[in-house]
């Protein structure tokens, strides 16, 4: 698809950005106390197999090389100036660490950092580095490295305001570094776990070229990478988890066409794929010659949604009345249906199904034509006899059949449709310049609601850049979403986002559809690719959001 | 015929100066703004305006023409403001693969197109003229797209015989460089074949009617002397200016077949510059490709005066 030849698309911006574009996001856990490592335990070896898909518990095979068909190439290497998308990040897993992770059960764990501790009131946090790590250039990590990275990212157009709420930060020996921050940040460790949570070497902080030629501390090192042909990394000799990583190369391949990176599995060309197309996900969902691991499932944290964005800043939509009407006209269930392939199902909710902040009953509108026409009668005469609404999406061909289904579905309760497609950098500029009615967008996908506080905040949702897209101003969602940050009690937590589901629902500046699906796709021979241990012996987060960790991926002989 | 060459020449620099004009206008012409592509759409108005000032594109447009082309002739064609990748590197990267794809589709095409035209020519109307024709109609009617994806599909996916994507370069062997290009190569030759079969096939016929072969015949030459020696040369004509305009636009046209095979080449990057706004490599690989077109163009206006003697007289 033609969207996909993204360095810095809609995706890379809206999803996995939000570390970065979207201000301090700090995902927490729900149980932001006290994290410590156990020590840097060895991945399983038990020689016992099991049969899920991308899970190995089998005795791994050292050596061998994989190549991974990704969705889109990135723009550089640089956590304080690149736009992390789901490949970003990915890559980045296979030079980088970050100092925390996320394991498989939402929690937030050490992964550079030996522990992250809080003081009484969670405004201040300290972390401890692990001892004896060094990076692919032979320095050692040291909490001045973190430093500098911490300044870099302070000083970087792209990422100032992600670290904003931080008020200062200082270093207490080699190991120990301090982070103070303007009011208490409940989720900080969850934030170590996202783009800002990379930790590079001064040679590539200090480098011109550190764009192009990562240093870190991860378990493979660069051999080489060609912007949009591949990126393709060895074996870190020197990793700091001792056994890891089982293979000898990884290469990456930025495949744009979902269609060719299918054809590049099943052809042989390569090893690995990963895709966000519900159509791909079901062709090979059944493929006994192939093994899936989809997000679909996943209930921590929040998956990306698919909906539409509506500018309620602008007439007709900045009339509740004339967004309920078309709230009440959308059915999410015949989205799914057409689109869906099989695969997604509806959700009406910022939330999925199964997430312990989804409301129980959100109140967002059901279906309903013959209200929604009634709704449109009510409202018309006050926007000149007429409603009329443009609908924007980013030029893809799926896309494009959405937003004519759903020009559709308003149209026959009343409404005048007419579409509209932009190139992505366009349709950002749209979004955050508020050029715009009513957009086709995905997003929120974050392992937890605080990340999202610059998309939904009032605070963000002024002129002339607002990242609060839709520019909802409403008061009470500003309140439920500091309780969400500040307070470390969860059932506070819980009660807070449940808050924002429900007034989302009554304010209705997104028209929900489901969620965003990510698969990652195998052939037989490739083990292990959704099953990391992180160092303190728990079992991480295998797959989500289209991104994975390489560092534990081995091939069978 | 030295003046002959002169002039085209002088008229080459002038196509290639209105082509650099044309390319460094046309960035200006996409929408978007590109302090977003490059510093992302949370930074500040200083910031945008200091960006714009560093990247110099807040100064009139002759000043900034004029210092992009005078890097341009110091092979200098910039920084992408992306992938921190020089242009030029981008560029010698892309261009190689293009030129590979056009050297190997155009031999294909012109490997099967020529015997078949010169047979088929012979006898208009038999069997082969009438299969040829109507499967060369074929040709030109399936989109090059489709081609590809079924080659994808059956020979690669089913037969597995080559790689779906990807492309190896000859550094790491002749066999998986040609492996690579092989499919992306028939896609492209399909259509060259039907339009270089059928440039031929109709001017040779009209030759084989000229008096001069009909001495030919007189004399006794044989039928392959006649059609090689004095019918092909003066039937290339529409052939050779054909295959100028086929090559020089699959420098930018083939980016269908790059997309769908993952081949970075020339059009494939062209077409993400654009669509991330990245102004440097969208100029750079601009004017190479426009460059390409016209020089190769060029290349056969000269080889004309070869072929045929009147063309350098004027």
């Amino acid at each position: 698809m033609a969207d996909s030849a993204d360095r810095y698309d809609r995706r890379a911006f809206l999803g996995r950005g939000a570390a970065t574009a979207a201000g301090l996001a700090l995902a927490g856990t729900g149980a932001p106390a006290l994290l410590s490592a156990c020590g840097a335990s060895s991945p399983s070896t038990a020689s016992s197999s099991t049969s899920t898909a991308g899970v190995s518990t089998a005795r791994p095979r050292l050596g061998g090389s994989v190549i991974i068909g990704m969705s889109s190439d990135i723009d550089g290497f640089l956590p304080a100036q690149s736009h992390f998308d789901n490949t970003g990040l990915t890559y980045a897993n296979a030079v980088f660490d970050t100092l925390t992770s996320v394991a498989a059960d939402g929690s937030i764990r050490p992964h550079l950092a030996a522990s992250v501790v809080p003081n009484t009131d969670m405004t201040s946090w300290t972390v401890t580095l692990r001892p004896n790590v060094e990076f692919h250039d032979g320095s050692p990590l040291t909490a001045d490295v973190v430093l500098q990275n911490f300044h870099a990212l302070k000083t970087s157009a792209l990422t100032a305001q992600a670290v904003t709420p931080i008020s200062s930060v200082t270093t207490s020996g080699d190991l120990s570094i301090t982070f103070n921050c303007v009011e208490p940040l409940v989720a900080f460790p969850a934030y170590l776990t996202t783009q800002v949570g990379y930790v590079i070497a001064l040679s590539q902080l200090d480098s011109k070229s550190g764009s192009q030629n990562p240093v870190g501390t991860g378990p493979f090192k660069i051999v080489s990478w060609e912007p949009n042909d591949h990126f393709t990394v060895a074996r870190n000799p020197n990793y700091w988890r001792k056994g890891l990583p089982y293979l000898d190369t990884v290469t990456f391949k930025p495949i744009v066409s979902d269609q060719s990176r299918e054809s590049s599995l099943r052809s042989g060309t390569i090893d690995l794929m990963v895709s966000h197309d519900p159509g791909i996900i079901a062709d090979l969902q059944h493929d006994s010659a192939f093994q899936q691991v989809t997000d679909l499932h996943q209930t921590h944290g929040l998956p990306d949604m698919d909906f539409i964005c509506l500018n309620v800043s602008v007439p007709p939509l900045n009339d509740l009345t004339v967004r309920q009407a078309l709230a009440y006209a959308t059915d999410p269930a015949e989205i799914v249906r057409l689109f869906g392939r099989g695969v997604l199902t509806p959700n009406t909710s910022l939330f999925p199904p199964g997430s312990i902040y989804r409301a129980a009953d959100n109140g967002y509108p059901v279906y309903n034509p013959t209200k929604a026409k009634q709704l449109v009668a009510q409202a018309a005469p006050r926007h000149g006899g007429n409603l009329t609404v443009q609908l924007i999406d980013v030029t893809d061909p799926r896309q494009a059949e959405i937003i004519q289904a759903l020009q559709s579905m308003w149209q026959a309760v009343g409404f005048k449709v007419s579409l509209g497609q932009v190139q992505q950098v366009q349709y950002i500029d749209q979004l955050v310049g508020g050029q715009f009615q009513a957009a086709a967008d995905e997003q929120f996908g974050a392992p937890d609601p605080d990340l999202n506080y610059v998309w939904l905040s009032p605070t963000t949702a002024n002129p002339p850049i607002a990242l609060n897209f839709a520019r909802n101003k409403d008061p009470r969602i500003e309140t439920a979403l500091q309780q969400g940050r500040t307070h470390a009690d969860q059932s506070a937590r819980v009660e807070a986002y449940q808050a924002v589901d429900r007034l989302l629902a009554e304010d209705l500046p997104y028209l929900w559809f489901s969620r965003a699906p990510w698969s990652i796709t195998g052939n037989t021979t490739v083990q292990n690719f959704a099953n990391p241990i992180l160092p303190d012996g728990t079992q991480g987060q295998g797959f989500g959001g289209g991104v994975f960790t390489p560092g534990q991926i081995w091939m069978k002989a | 015929m030295t003046r002959y060459i002169g002039a085209r020449v002088v008229q080459l620099i002038v196509i290639i100066f209105f082509i650099s004009v044309v390319a460094f206008l046309l960035v200006h012409l996409l929408p978007g703004d590109p302090t977003v592509s490059i510093l992302g759409p949370n930074d500040t108005v200083q910031a945008r305006a200091e960006l714009l000032r560093q990247l110099g594109l807040n100064k009139p447009l002759p000043v900034q023409y004029w210092t992009w082309i005078s890097n341009v002739f110091h092979g200098n064609l910039g920084i992408s403001f992306l992938t921190h990748q020089t242009v030029s590197n981008a560029i010698g990267v892309a261009f190689p693969i293009d030129l590979e794809l056009i050297i190997v589709s155009q031999l294909m095409a012109f490997l099967v197109s020529v015997p078949l035209a010169l047979a088929a020519a012979l006898r208009p109307n038999a069997i082969l003229d009438r299969v040829a024709t109507t499967s060369t109609y074929g040709m030109l009617a399936i989109p090059t797209f489709v081609v590809a994806v079924v080659l994808v599909l059956v020979v690669a996916v089913k037969i597995h015989l080559f790689p779906a994507t990807g492309y190896n370069p000859i550094a790491q062997g002749i066999g998986p460089n040609l492996r690579s290009v092989l499919l992306p190569s028939i896609s492209l030759a399909l259509g060259s074949v039907a339009i270089y079969y059928r440039l031929l096939r109709a001017d040779l016929i009209a030759t084989l009617q000229e008096d001069f072969i009909t001495m030919a015949r007189a004399k006794g030459l044989s039928t392959r002397y006649i059609m090689l020696r004095h019918a092909l040369r003066p039937s290339s004509f529409a052939l050779l200016a054909g295959a100028g305009l086929s090559i020089g636009s699959l420098f930018t046209g083939a980016f269908v077949v790059e997309l769908l095979f993952q081949l970075p080449g020339i059009g494939f990057q062209l077409i993400a510059a654009i669509n991330s706004r990245d102004y440097l490599v969208v100029q750079g690989m601009a004017l190479v490709a426009a460059i390409a077109y016209v020089v190769i163009n060029f290349g056969v206006d000269v080889l004309f005066t070869f072929l045929d003697p009147r063309v350098r007289r004027g």
